[in-house]
């Protein structure tokens, strides 16, 4: 699946070349010259490789190797929304994580879960890929309750890299704070 | 006023290697640099490639007050040209294509109308010009006496996300001018070179049933898989011997800090708390620095390696503090300034002392993340998000300077240098 492109041109460029615990205090002096400069530099012209998949949101969210029974019933199990930096269940997300166990318990049965976090736009470091983690975690501990076995669930959090939506709203980013369902075989 | 300005003073000359404070000293004027072209041979937008990256290196390297001026000339004119003669430095350099079709340049410089700096350079592939002009600055700023900028030569690995869950991984070099895609397809991300050498990477793939950590090694094109965890498995560092990793895995849903052993792969779990614990960083061989949620907001904490308990928490101010590297006694980590979305200025970075009080704000506008220090120290390189552009950033600390450096496309998800 992933094409590994090597270049000699890398290998060319080889060749080429205690903690106080007083009250801290905050300089603030230092936030003007910090951006003021920014604008010295001439941006320098980029060369880029093209991408053939630079459409935001081209993306087909069925698995390829899905049947078409195992899609039908994914696009039956419903998606889990989160409130601003939560990642507990909201009582208005009861009854879809509910519904969301009673398939995978009637008709999704024979299939593995995966359940996949997702954040908004606030970061793309570890911790928010944490709190996506988090939020997998909250409704997996939901789907044991209702008697989804634990072997059968597997858990990822993709962070900010899977948006729904990608405009700058709070109705957007509400859209992307969730956990998505997934069957594998 | 005056007795801030008095206080500042004071401890200027107290702490004067500080870097928190370091720049308040840093008053005097620069001497001005002009840049002459006497090239001979190449297209004109190629000379004007070059000029243009050898202009940004001479703004990077803060020691001169850069003309941006495009002039040219003949190398061996004994006058700098006459709009250049109130210059205190003036760069004169000549590209030349030989019969192999190899770039060549020899560079001089002018301080009233006598050389005091010349060398050639020549490289096979004109196309990677851009590594030739970081070797120059480089050498200048030897040649100016300063401290190393040995990170100009470096290389930088990142992944840029160009749909959801698509991404490639991308070398370049410290400009994003040179840009070469090493993974393509997928969803690949978190990459982390595996030594000083840059010969090497890990990264995470999500494209397996758990997230999965590959390694790869670049002159033989060879991959392998080194461990899988269910919910997350990161590389955050790599130990300045490449030997020990630190790792983010949550086998259990619940995200930790492990240790992992390159040659005998084992792990050794180093955290144990309830919530959030990630982002580890070697500081020394016996301590790490790590992102934490065990005061209900996520911030910067320091653990000794081998002990089983003593956490200590290493930042005291900002409402939330989710990523972070260490340096010496230096933390430069990122916080959360405010709380509302759509402020212009939500996530900042800033530079602490371990030794002092003082934190200093490195940045000002936009969503300021993966603070990462070059291998001495002396710069640090970064993500900024701002108004729908994703750049990445070299703050000189010594020079309290920072330069962007935007991406043409896609958003930059991680980084590595």
């Amino acid at each position: 699946m992933n094409s590994i492109v090597i270049s000699s041109v890398v290998t060319a460029l080889l060749v080429l070349s205690g903690c106080s615990d007083k009250e801290p205090v905050v300089e603030e002096k230092q936030e003007i010259a910090a951006e003021s400069t920014v604008e010295q530099v001439t941006p320098v012209e980029t060369e880029t490789v093209p991408s053939d998949e630079a459409s935001v949101m081209s993306e087909d969210r069925r698995y390829s190797s899905a049947s078409s029974s195992m899609s039908s019933i994914e696009d039956g199990m419903e998606t889990i929304y989160f409130d601003f930096d939560k990642f507990h269940i909201r009582a208005d997300m009861q009854n879809r994580v509910t519904n969301d166990a009673s398939i995978a318990n009637g008709a999704a049965s024979k299939y593995s879960l995966k359940l996949e976090g997702n954040c908004d736009e606030w970061g793309s470091d570890e911790y928010n890929f944490a709190l996506g983690l988090r939020r997998s975690n909250t409704v997996k501990k939901s789907l044991l309750a209702e008697g989804v076995e634990a072997n059968r669930i597997t858990m990822v959090s993709y962070g900010e890299s899977n948006p729904m939506c990608t405009l700058k709203t709070e109705d957007c980013w509400a859209k992307n704070r969730r956990v998505d369902f997934k069957l594998l075989p | 006023m005056k007795i801030l300005i008095s206080f500042l003073i004071a401890v200027t000359i107290s702490f004067a290697s500080d870097a928190t404070i370091e720049v308040i000293k840093k008053v005097d004027s620069l001497p001005s640099l002009a840049v002459e072209d006497a090239s001979v041979s190449f297209s004109n937008k190629f000379k004007m490639k070059f000029f243009r990256s050898l202009v940004a290196d001479m703004n990077v390297i803060s020691l001169f007050n850069v003309d941006r001026s495009h002039r040219t000339v003949d190398y061996d004119a004994s006058e700098v040209v006459y709009e250049n003669k109130d210059i205190d430095y003036v760069l004169r350099y000549k590209l030349r294509k030989d019969d192999s079709g190899a770039l060549n340049i020899e560079l001089k410089i002018l301080n009233k109308n006598n050389i005091v700096f010349n060398k050639n350079y020549k490289v096979n592939n004109p196309k990677i010009y851009m590594f030739v002009s970081h070797t120059i600055a480089y050498d200048i700023n030897k040649y100016m006496g300063e401290p190393s900028v040995e990170w100009m030569k470096r290389k930088v690995i990142f992944s840029r996300v160009v749909a959801p869950k698509k991404s490639e991984l991308v070398i370049a070099d410290y400009t994003l001018t040179y840009q070469h895609v090493v993974v393509k397809g997928g969803f690949n991300i978190f990459p982390k070179w595996a030594n000083k050498a840059q010969d090497s990477f890990y990264y995470t793939s999500l494209d397996e049933k758990k997230p999965t950590l590959k390694y790869v090694n670049i002159r033989t094109a060879k991959s392998k898989i080194i461990k899988s965890s269910d919910g997350m498995m990161i590389c955050s560092d790599v130990s300045d011997n490449g030997k020990k990793l630190l790792l983010t895995m949550a086998p259990k849903g619940q995200p930790d800090i492990y240790l992992y052993d390159v040659n005998t792969r084992k792990t050794k779990r180093l955290t144990k708390y309830g919530g959030i614990d990630v982002s580890g960083q070697f500081v020394g061989k016996e301590k790490i620095v790590f992102v934490s949620d065990r005061l209900g907001h996520p911030n910067i904490f320091s653990k000794e390696i081998n002990s089983h308990g003593g956490v200590e928490q290493m930042v005291h101010y900002g409402k939330s503090n989710a990523a972070c590297s260490a340096f010496g006694e230096y933390i430069v980590y990122k916080a959360r300034e405010s709380s509302n979305a759509f402020s212009r200025n939500t996530f900042n970075l800033h530079l602490i002392s371990t030794e002092t009080d003082f934190i200093r704000r490195l940045t000002a506008v936009g969503v300021n993340e993966f603070p990462r220090f070059s291998v001495d120290g002396d710069a640090i390189i970064f993500i900024k998000n701002y108004k729908a552009q994703s750049s990445i950033g070299i703050i000189r600390l010594n020079h309290n300077k920072n330069y962007l450096f935007p991406l043409k496309y896609g958003k930059v998800q991680s980084m590595d240098w």
